[in-house]
C-alpha cells in the first residue's frame, strides 16, 4: 500500500503522551500566575509581621502612632523619649503630593485633550515622544534635577522664602514625574470616545471648547478619574525625588516652603542610618510602610473598580 | 473688541480633524463671539501647556548637561568611588553592577511575566469559580503595578536578604546562614619563606576563628593540593632550614592564623544576604506587573484568525500558543521588556533599601554573594553631598545613566520596527 511520505517519514506521538505534557505545561503557565497572588501575600504578611513588632514593642502604643502629632523616630538620643506619631510623616506626604497633584492633574490632563482633540500629527510627533522621554527618566534625576534648579529658583524668585529642601521642590519634581502617566493615560480614555458624540456636538454648534469640556471629558470621565487616582498613587509612593529634595525634618505643618519628611522619605533615611534590626527605630520603618501600602493599595483598587464599574463602553 | 475677535477666528485655521464648521457661517451675536473668544483661549492655554513640558524637559536636560558636561571624561568610567579624591572617582563599578542586576532582573522577571500573561490571555476557564479567580488575578496585578517600589524593597529584604530568618542571621564580616558551594574556609599561616607567603589550612571548626600551630598538621596549597605541614621550633636550637621549598611548607612553632574564606563566583548560601542576586530578584518583582500587563497587550493584539487557523489545522491550545500567538506577539513583548528593563536600571529605591547606600566598592561582583554599586544608587548618593565637585559628578553620571537609557529605547524602537508581522 503506497502511503504518502509525509506519513511514513512522521514519528506520531502518544496522544497520552501529549495530554500529559500539555497539562504540565498549563499547570507551569498557572503557577507563575498564582505567583502574583503569593507576591501579594507576601507583603501583606511581611509588613504586618514586622508592623507586629513594634506595636508590641513598650515605648509605643497604637493611639500614640495613629493620633500623635510628633514624629522623632531617628532624631532622639533616647529611645524613652523618642515620638512616634504618624501625622508629620503624613502630612509631609500630603504636602509633597498636593504640590504633585496640583501641577500634574490640570496639565496632564491640558494635555491629554491637546493631543487627542487639537493636534496635528506633526505636533503629535514631538510631543508624544517627549512626554515618553520624560516617563522614562530615572527618579533619582528628578530628585537632582528639584535640588539643581527647582530649589535655588524658588529661593531666587520669593527672595529667600523657602528652606533648601522644602516640599514644593520636590512636589514640582514630582509632579513633572506624574504629568505623563495622566496624560497618556486620560488620553487613551478620550480616545475611546466615539467620533460621533463629537460631530453630533458641532452639528448643534458647540465650539471645539464646548465639545471637548462639556462632551468629551464627561463621557471619558470614568477613564480620567482612574487615571488621576493611579497618579495620586504614584506620587504618595515616589522616593526618590523626596529623599534627595524634600528634608529630613518631620514637620507637622500646612507651610509648603518648609522642611517635610514624607513616609518614603523617612524608609529611605532609616535604610541609611546605623540602627539595626531588632530596634523599635527599624520596626518603625514597616509600620510607616504599612501605612503607605494601605493608602496605595486602596487607591489604585478604587480606580480600578472606578474604571471597571463606570466606564462606558462603545462598541 | 468684538470684531477683533471675530477676526481672530475667522483667520485662525482650526484643526482640520475636528470637523469645525469654520466662521464663515456662524451668526454673529455677541454671545457666539464670546464662546468663540473662549474656544480660542482654550486653544492657545492648550498650546502653552503643552509645550511646557517641552520646555521642562529641555531645560532639565540643558541644566544636567552644563551642571555636568566638565566630568564627563574617561576618568568619570574607569574609576571607582572615591571618597578622599573627587577629582578622580568615577563609576565604572557602578555601570557593571547595574548590567548584573539587570540581567538577574531580566532571566527572572521575563519568563515569569510572560508566563502569567499567556495564562491569563491564552487559557482563559470556562467555570464560574475559575473565572472568578481568573478575574481576581487580573486584578491583583493591576494593583501590584501601583504599589510604590519601595515596599517591593522591603519585601526583597525580608524575602531574599534575611528569608525571615528562617536560615540564621547574615553577620556583617562572617560567613553565616547555611553555606551550600563555592566556598572553601581556610585559616591562613604565614610560612617561613617570608615575603607574606602564606600555607592554607582547611577549617573544620567555622565557630574557631584563630589556630595556633603547635604540631604538623594538613595543609593545602593555592592549588588545592594537600602536604604535611613542618614545623620549625627555634628554641630547638635547629637552624632554620635553608632550602626555600622546604621553608614554603615550614612555619615557626606556635604561629597564629587567621580564618579566611576563598569563594568561587558560583558561591551560594541561604539567605542571600546583601548580595546582586537579592536585589536582582527585588527588582524583578518591582517590574513583573509592567512586564504582565505589557505583554497581555501584545498577546491581546494577536488577531484570533491565526489562532483559529491553528486550531483548525488540529493544533492543541499550548501548541498554537507556542507556534502561532507567542512569535506573532513577539515584537510587543520584547518592547515591553525593554522598557521594563529600562526602569529597572533606572530604578533606586528598592535596591537602596536591599543593599544599603554604601558605594565603596572597586569593582563588580566577585561571586552571587557579592554587594554591589548601580548607578541611580551612586547618583543618589553622590547628589546628596554638599560639595560641588560631588554635584558635578553626579550630573555626569546622570548623563551618562540617561545615555544608556536612550541606547535601550532606541533598541526597543528598532526591535518593533523589524520584528513586526506582515
Amino acid at each position: 500500500m503506497n502511503r504518502p511520505a509525509a506519513l511514513v517519514n512522521k514519528k506520531f506521538r502518544s496522544t497520552g503522551i501529549g495530554v500529559v505534557q500539555e497539562k504540565a505545561m498549563v499547570a507551569l503557565l498557572a503557577l507563575c500566575a498564582l505567583l502574583t497572588i503569593g507576591i501579594t501575600v507576601g507583603i501583606i504578611v511581611m509588613l504586618i509581621g514586622e508592623s507586629w513588632h513594634f506595636i508590641q514593642s513598650k515605648y509605643v502604643s497604637l493611639s500614640g502612632f495613629l493620633t500623635g502629632t510628633e514624629w522623632t523616630a531617628l532624631q532622639s538620643k533616647d529611645i524613652e523619649k523618642a515620638q512616634f506619631g504618624i501625622w508629620p510623616l503624613l502630612s509631609g506626604t500630603l504636602r509633597v503630593t498636593v504640590i504633585a497633584m496640583l501641577i500634574a492633574l490640570p496639565c496632564g490632563l491640558i494635555t491629554a485633550i491637546y493631543l487627542s482633540e487639537f493636534a496635528s500629527s506633526r505636533v503629535r510627533a514631538i510631543l508624544k515622544p517627549t512626554l515618553e522621554v520624560i516617563a522614562g527618566i530615572p527618579t533619582v534625576v528628578l530628585g537632582y534635577f528639584a535640588v539643581l534648579v527647582v530649589s535655588p529658583s524658588l529661593q531666587f524668585f520669593s527672595g529667600g522664602g523657602f528652606d533648601t529642601f522644602n516640599a514644593t521642590s520636590a512636589g514640582i519634581a514630582v509632579g513633572i514625574l506624574c504629568l505623563p502617566m495622566v496624560s497618556s493615560l486620560s488620553e487613551d480614555a478620550l480616545h475611546a470616545v466615539p467620533r460621533a458624540l463629537r460631530e453630533g456636538a458641532y452639528g448643534l454648534g458647540c465650539t471645539p471648547f464646548e465639545t471637548s469640556i462639556k462632551v468629551v471629558v464627561p463621557a471619558a470621565l470614568s477613564g480620567i478619574i482612574s487615571a488621576f487616582l493611579l497618579a495620586f498613587s504614584r506620587a504618595i509612593g515616589e522616593t526618590m525625588v523626596v529623599a534627595l529634595a524634600a528634608g529630613t525634618r518631620a514637620t507637622f505643618t500646612a507651610d509648603p516652603r518648609e522642611q517635610s519628611q514624607t513616609m518614603t522619605g523617612f524608609i529611605v533615611e532609616m535604610i541609611k542610618s546605623e540602627n539595626e534590626y531588632g530596634t523599635v527605630q527599624y520596626f518603625s520603618l514597616y509600620a510607616v510602610a504599612f501605612t503607605l501600602f494601605v493608602i496605595t493599595f486602596g487607591m489604585t483598587l478604587v480606580g480600578q473598580l472606578i474604571r471597571r464599574r463606570y466606564q462606558e463602553v462603545y462598541s | 473688541m468684538a470684531t477683533a475677535t471675530s477676526s481672530s477666528v475667522d483667520d485662525g485655521s482650526p484643526p482640520p480633524e475636528s470637523g469645525y464648521p469654520g466662521g464663515g457661517f456662524a451668526v454673529s451675536t455677541d454671545n457666539s463671539s464670546r464662546r468663540k473668544l473662549y474656544s480660542r483661549l482654550f486653544y492657545l492655554l492648550c498650546v502653552l501647556i503643552s509645550g511646557l513640558s517641552v520646555v521642562v524637559l529641555g531645560v532639565l536636560l540643558v541644566s544636567i548637561g552644563w551642571q555636568g558636561h566638565s566630568r564627563l571624561t574617561w576618568d568619570l568610567l574607569q574609576n571607582s568611588h572615591s571618597e578622599l579624591n573627587p577629582d578622580s572617582a568615577g563609576m565604572w563599578p557602578s555601570i557593571v553592577g547595574s548590567i548584573f542586576i539587570c540581567g538577574i532582573c531580566a532571566a527572572s522577571a521575563l519568563p515569569l511575566g510572560i508566563g502569567t500573561a499567556i495564562f491569563l490571555e491564552e487559557f482563559k476557564p470556562n467555570s464560574k469559580p475559575l473565572r472568578m479567580l481568573h478575574s481576581f488575578i487580573q486584578l491583583n496585578i493591576s494593583n501590584l503595578a501601583g504599589v510604590p517600589s519601595i515596599v517591593y524593597g522591603l519585601l526583597g529584604l525580608s524575602l531574599f536578604v534575611f528569608m525571615f530568618n528562617v536560615f540564621g542571621r547574615i553577620q556583617v564580616n562572617e560567613s553565616s546562614g547555611t553555606e551550600l558551594f563555592g566556598v572553601n574556609h581556610y585559616y591562613q599561616v604565614l610560612s617561613l619563606a617570608g615575603g607574606g607567603h602564606t600555607v592554607l589550612i582547611p577549617q573544620e571548626e567555622e565557630a574557631e576563628k584563630t589556630i595556633k600551630i603547635d604540631a604538623p598538621t594538613q595543609a593545602v596549597d593555592r592549588d588545592g593540593q594537600k602536604f604535611e605541614l613542618a614545623i620549625w621550633d627555634p628554641a630547638s636550637g635547629e637552624p632554620k632550614p635553608s632550602d626555600p621549598k622546604v621553608r614554603e611548607r615550614t612555619v615557626r612553632k606556635g604561629q597564629g592564623g587567621g580564618s579566611y574564606s576563598e569563594t568561587k563566583w558560583y558561591y551560594l548560601r541561604l539567605p542571600f544576604g546583601k548580595s546582586f542576586l537579592a536585589a536582582g530578584l527585588t527588582l524583578s518583582l518591582v517590574i513583573l506587573p509592567i512586564v504582565i500587563i505589557a505583554s497581555q497587550e501584545a498577546l491581546r493584539g494577536v488577531a484570533p484568525s491565526l489562532r483559529e487557523a491553528s486550531f483548525g489545522l488540529g493544533s492543541t491550545k499550548w501548541q498554537t500558543v507556542r507556534h502561532v500567538s507567542l512569535p506573532a506577539a513577539m515584537p510587543g513583548i520584547m518592547t515591553g521588556a525593554i522598557l521594563a528593563m529600562g526602569r529597572a536600571i533606572g530604578e533606586a529605591a528598592p535596591i537602596l533599601v536591599v543593599l544599603g547606600a554604601a558605594v565603596a566598592k572597586n569593582s563588580g561582583p566577585q561571586n552571587l554573594m557579592d554587594n554591589v554599586v548601580t548607578m541611580p544608587v551612586l547618583i543618589f548618593n553622590w547628589a546628596g553631598r554638599q560639595q560641588a565637585a560631588y554635584q558635578e559628578l553626579a550630573a555626569a553620571a546622570i548623563i551618562v545613566l540617561l545615555a544608556v537609557l536612550l541606547l535601550m529605547n532606541s533598541a526597543a524602537i528598532y526591535l518593533r520596527q523589524k520584528m513586526r508581522v506582515g
